[in-house]
């Protein structure tokens, strides 16, 4: 009995010190006037200086706050033909390059970092990335969880089966005994659930490709640039290949919620439009097809 | 065929730098929790109360939590909650988040296994030892550990063997390690896309080094046999 009191205390004890830390980070960030009175040790400081920080970067600018510390850090996954490296290790590609050219425009270096694109929300509120910018679907999840550019591609999703009954899926009818696999939170899980199909989430595009391939499931919806890539001859997945469009759709580049680096983005797409700077990056790596007027 | 023995040499440079990130992961955290858990089981068997329940409730909330969740609180919650990304987003960053966390998580199993350890020799060795007039770190040191070392063995390999596997969920915080460069080549990645066969290959890596600790902590527990 007396074990168990102990038990209860010790847990109250830790709730109370818990619930003691939060409430005063709240003061911390409402009032970081008075936190540098208060600030005790000098690791305390720094937190609440970044606190401090961060509370008016966010009530001022996010452009104030990259120009700050100097970087502009890209989140990015390893995708051709938008961010690969080249042989030197260097980041590439259409996104690669337009992010440099942004990040010098406003003065700052571009840093890529390689994320896990399930978390892509939480990188960017959580500022250890600064932009999503990596052939993104602008998808109505992705609007509502970012401040989003302008669309700068077209994209489209579609459908890849095994080449050898290709000819029997050509519209979205003849659809609706297949198994799907799609990647989890993409434009491709949108339109198989709109369309009411039968599938199975999987964590990446190229998981679904693999499920085709391996026949676990009889076929996966994704990127057309992808699968121009991807499927089809002199490509890993030789045996498949790609039939209809279900939709089609816009690519964008993520910032965070309520930043003002989404307006200064689309005034930098529009001046690299109109002096073809932008057309030329998108020749070099034969996106011009796909690209938008801005 | 031609194909694999083609791409063969770019793949296994790309899983070689993965590899060293678990190698690195596994011996950091080795390094940290095989210290730490010793800590710990002192804090759990301490004599005070108030320490030895907070220790067991600590134990407790990393034992009962998976992994993969600590991974996350721990890379995501200063930048989300208390608005100071204090990892820093580069690859570097990253591995110091996951070593924190694999080092308190592997630290919380070591200290039962410890705990274990050390109430397994018979309580009479201590009480002689209090009789013979040393002090409780003279007996430790002195009596107990060594005994304890050679009986924790068989279920430290165990866990150590885990933790080699167990590298992979770092992935979740996007630190590159062996899977993560594997699977890179299903997308696409150095002019390889759509291939398969470097992820499974990455098993190959795994069962080596594992075999590799088997014999060492074999021998080890070969030369702790000096009792019988």
């Amino acid at each position: 009995m007396k074990k168990w009191i102990a038990v209860m205390l010790a847990g109250m004890m830790t709730v109370g010190a818990l619930t003691g830390c939060g409430s005063s980070q709240t003061v911390v960030t409402e009032n970081p006037a008075e936190t540098e009175e208060e600030a005790g040790t000098d690791e305390e400081a720094q937190a609440e200086d970044a606190a401090a920080v961060e509370e008016v970067a966010a009530e001022e600018s996010d452009m104030a706050y990259v120009q700050g510390k100097g970087t502009l850090v890209v989140g990015i996954t390893d995708f051709a033909p938008m961010d690969y490296k080249d042989e030197n290790g260097e980041w590439i590609g259409f996104d690669a390059d337009m992010a440099k050219a942004f990040a010098e425009s406003l003065g700052v270096e571009a840093e890529f970092v390689e994320i896990n694109w399930d978390n892509k929300v939480l990188e960017l509120d959580g500022k250890t990335i600064d932009c999503v910018w990596n052939g993104m679907t602008l998808t109505e999840e992705v609007l509502s969880a970012m401040e989003c550019s302008s669309a700068y591609c077209n994209n489209a999703q579609v459908v890849i089966v095994p080449a050898d009954v290709a000819d029997q899926y050509q519209d979205t009818d003849s659809l609706s005994d297949l198994t799907f696999a799609v990647e989890a939170g993409s434009a491709g899980e949108e339109q198989v659930a709109a369309l009411g199909l039968n599938y199975t989430p999987v964590t990446a595009q190229s998981d679904a490709l693999m499920e085709v391939a391996a026949g676990t499931s009889d076929a996966a919806v994704i990127d057309s640039l992808m699968a121009a890539a991807m499927v089809g001859e002199g490509t890993g997945y030789e045996d498949l290949t790609y039939t209809i469009g279900l939709n089609s759709e816009e690519y964008g580049v993520g910032f965070r919620k309520g930043s003002d680096l989404a307006a200064a983005l689309n005034e930098f797409f529009a001046a690299s439009y109109a002096d073809g700077s932008m057309q030329t990056v998108a020749e070099t790596y034969s996106v011009q097809a796909a690209l938008i007027e801005q | 065929m031609e194909v694999i023995m083609e791409q063969m040499p770019i793949v296994i440079r790309s899983l070689n730098i993965g590899f060293l990130q678990t190698l690195k992961l596994f011996f950091v955290t080795l390094a940290g929790a095989l210290p730490l858990g010793l800590v710990i089981a002192f804090g759990s068997m301490s004599r005070f109360r108030p320490v030895s329940w907070l220790t067991r409730i600590v134990v407790w909330i990393v034992r009962g939590t998976p992994l993969m969740i600590q991974l996350l609180i721990i890379y995501y919650f200063p930048g989300l909650v208390l608005g100071n990304p204090i990892w820093g987003s580069g690859e570097s960053g990253r591995f110091v988040a996951a070593s924190v966390a694999f080092v308190f998580n592997y630290a919380c199993y070591f200290s039962e296994i410890y705990r274990g350890g050390i109430q397994s020799v018979p309580v009479g060795q201590e009480e002689a030892g209090l009789v013979l007039g040393m002090t409780r770190s003279q007996i430790f040191f002195k009596v107990t550990l060594l005994q304890m070392i050679k009986r924790i063995v068989p279920p430290m390999s165990n866990e150590i063997i885990t933790l080699v596997k167990d590298t992979s969920l770092a992935r979740i915080i996007a630190l590159q390690e062996i899977i993560w460069a594997g699977q890179a080549f299903l997308k696409g990645s150095q002019g390889i896309s759509g291939e398969i066969w470097p992820l499974f290959f990455t098993a190959l890596y795994y069962l080596v080094f594992s075999g590799v600790l088997t014999v060492l902590l074999g021998k080890l527990e070969q030369k702790l046999n000096y009792f019988r």
